[in-house]
């Protein structure tokens, strides 16, 4: 892969500026993700045309429940009754949007390739819920935000999709570029107590 | 915290949303048909009750999705949030 076509996150000022994380207590583990395909999808899902086109490249179904993401190889977030957010790693995800509008052509539907305005961060550790809710009014604790849950929301003010990827409560982060320094820097100061590390 | 319905994520608190006025205004269908008072009242008039009032909300930090509520102004209690599309039914939740 040419450096021209890598997904960089933009954050590598920020991560410079971090003091040395405090080892006695690294309570939070967060990571800023580069290579990170996003791409929107719109389309209704009671068109089985749809549907099947969708299954056929991303090989898993679009998740229809309100604020659920269905993890498999992507990671597929309801974002509306006709939207959703599919977030890959993979390494052939760079084409995934290309794919998706070949498939989709003659199909009413919408795909936009949106990797390059948002950051992803990943957020684990035990007390990654005590943080998230102290500026967001979306309860985390694990009893009611399971994995596969996803919401998105305002986290000290800024506009954010945060989902629940794993049982050891591992979040996934989803904001605007133009945030991203705000949010990490506001979880930095919200995290001290509890000990945080970037990488 | 005032939390208000959205018929798609449910409870979420107030700020996730923005008001989007009276429900119910439709545009007229022949602007050029209507005298200045008519347009005016189209444009600028809403009906302010003391009591159930009908109007749209945005869940702008959410789905963003367009929804009605049925708002009593004087309690604040929310009867009611429906879709769109459900409007002409009662059986909103």
């Amino acid at each position: 892969m040419s450096d021209s076509s890598r997904r960089l996150h933009g954050l590598e000022f920020f991560l410079r500026s971090q003091q040395r994380p405090d080892t006695k207590a690294s309570g939070i583990h967060a990571r800023i993700l580069d290579d990170v395909t996003h791409v929107n999808l719109r389309g209704n899902s009671n068109d089985a045309e749809f549907n099947r086109g969708v299954e056929k490249v991303l090989g898993q179904a679009l998740p229809v429940e309100p604020n659920t993401v269905s993890i498999r190889e992507s990671h597929i977030y309801w974002l509306g009754p006709d939207e959703w957010l599919v977030v890959s790693k993979a390494a052939d995800s760079p084409g995934l949007a290309t794919r998706l509008e070949n498939t989709l052509r003659n199909i009413h539907s919408s795909v936009n390739d949106i990797s390059g305005g948002q950051v992803t961060f990943t957020l684990s550790g035990e007390n990654v819920e005590r943080v998230l809710n102290k500026a967001c009014t979306i309860d985390f604790d694990a009893g009611t935000f399971k994995p596969g849950h996803c919401a998105q929301s305002g986290l000290a003010k800024a506009s954010v999709l945060i989902g629940c990827i794993e049982q050891s409560r591992t979040f996934e982060l989803i904001v605007r570029r133009s945030f991203a320094d705000y949010v990490a820097r506001w979880l930095r100061h919200a995290a001290r107590h509890h000990g945080i590390e970037f990488r | 915290m005032f939390l208000i319905q959205c018929p798609w994520c449910g409870n979420r608190a107030e700020t996730e949303y923005r008001y989007g006025g009276e429900a119910g205004i439709s545009r007229p269908k022949d602007p050029d048909a209507l005298s200045d008072a008519e347009w005016s009242d189209y444009l600028f008039y809403r009906s302010n009750p003391r009591g159930a009032h009908k109007e749209l909300w945005n869940h702008a930090q959410g789905c963003r999705r367009w929804f009605e509520v049925e708002r009593d102004t004087v309690s604040y209690k929310i009867a009611r949030s429906y879709k769109l599309a459900d409007r002409n039914s009662e059986s909103g939740s």
